[in-house]
């Protein structure tokens, strides 16, 4: 069941998360629906009911951010402090996991090279790209040119052999 | 629409979670910032709170079955869930999103009550 409610006050955890867990507790164990939907508001309960704790202790410590030593103070002073061995575990494996994900990826994309030196060699790059391109317009228009001024040169003595082909006739004729 | 910063729920079929965590965390970061006041949680506290939340369902769901009536059906019923929270002291909490479930007779006997007391006001 999608919440889509803006209330925040609606917010809970999605009832299928909570019906795989009962099933795992008690499993071959027939729950009633009701009681399903109490657990599911029980979760939520609980939840505001560390954070608050936890934020009171947070602001007692003058730190803004609720850390996971505020958490575990406030499962101790609620009575969950048989939960703390084994949240504390799970957390060590989290951050492992996150650690090893962040080291894979980091050596799949960046063979180990840090980010700042992957931007400056990306702008070497490219500026050594803009320059090829600028040689290689130069060149082009170089030869652009020499080809002309060939073309030109080509014309013009063509011209002049065709004209003193011509003016040596006319001589010859005032010659005589 | 459910969300999870895990890896997919493929991973634990018959042989239990192999994740550490099977709730979603990003729904209990939603549910804490709801409550006044919380500003910002480290995400190692969300971690926390979100294994602690996974230990208190269990804790919760055997605790009531142990205690409760349905033993024998093998059943758990809203009372036994009622039951424990009225007489734990650690779930003693829920009580306040619990109403209270008065017994038919209970209300009546309360009725009378009312009444008499309006009566010996004339």
């Amino acid at each position: 069941m999608a919440s889509s409610s803006g209330n925040d006050d609606d917010l809970t955890i999605p009832r299928a998360a909570i019906n795989k867990m009962i099933k795992e507790t008690l499993p071959n164990v027939r729950v009633a629906n009701d009681a399903r939907e109490l657990v599911v508001n029980c979760c939520t309960e609980f939840i505001h009911l560390i954070s608050s704790e936890a934020n009171d202790i947070c602001n007692k410590s003058e730190k803004k951010t609720i850390s996971p030593e505020h958490v575990i103070n406030a499962l101790e002073s609620l009575g969950f402090a048989s939960y703390i061995t084994e949240v504390k575990d799970v957390l060590q494996e989290c951050k492992t996991v996150a650690l090893k994900r962040r080291k894979a990826s980091s050596r799949l994309e960046n063979l180990g090279i840090p980010e700042e030196e992957l931007l400056r060699q990306q702008q070497e790059l490219f500026a050594k790209a803009r320059q090829q391109q600028a040689e290689l317009a130069q060149q082009e228009w170089l030869q652009m040119q020499q080809a002309a001024q060939q073309a030109q040169m080509a014309a013009a003595s063509a011209t002049a052999a065709q004209q003193a082909g011509s003016s040596q006739d006319e001589d010859e004729e005032d010659d005589i | 629409m459910k969300m999870s910063h895990n890896s997919s729920a493929k991973d634990d079929q018959a042989s239990g979670s192999k994740k550490p965590i099977s709730l979603p965390i990003s729904r209990v970061r939603l549910i804490m910032k709801s409550s006044p006041d919380v500003s910002s949680i480290n995400q190692d506290a969300l971690f926390l709170t979100t294994k602690a939340t996974e230990l208190f369902v269990q804790h919760l769901a055997l605790s009531s079955f142990n205690n409760g009536s349905g033993k024998e059906t093998n059943t758990l019923s809203y009372s036994d869930l009622a039951n424990t929270a009225q007489e734990a002291d650690t779930f003693h909490f829920l009580t306040d999103i619990l109403p209270k479930k008065i017994l038919a007779q209970d209300y009546l006997n309360s009725l009378e009550q009312m009444q008499e007391e309006e009566g010996a006001d004339y």
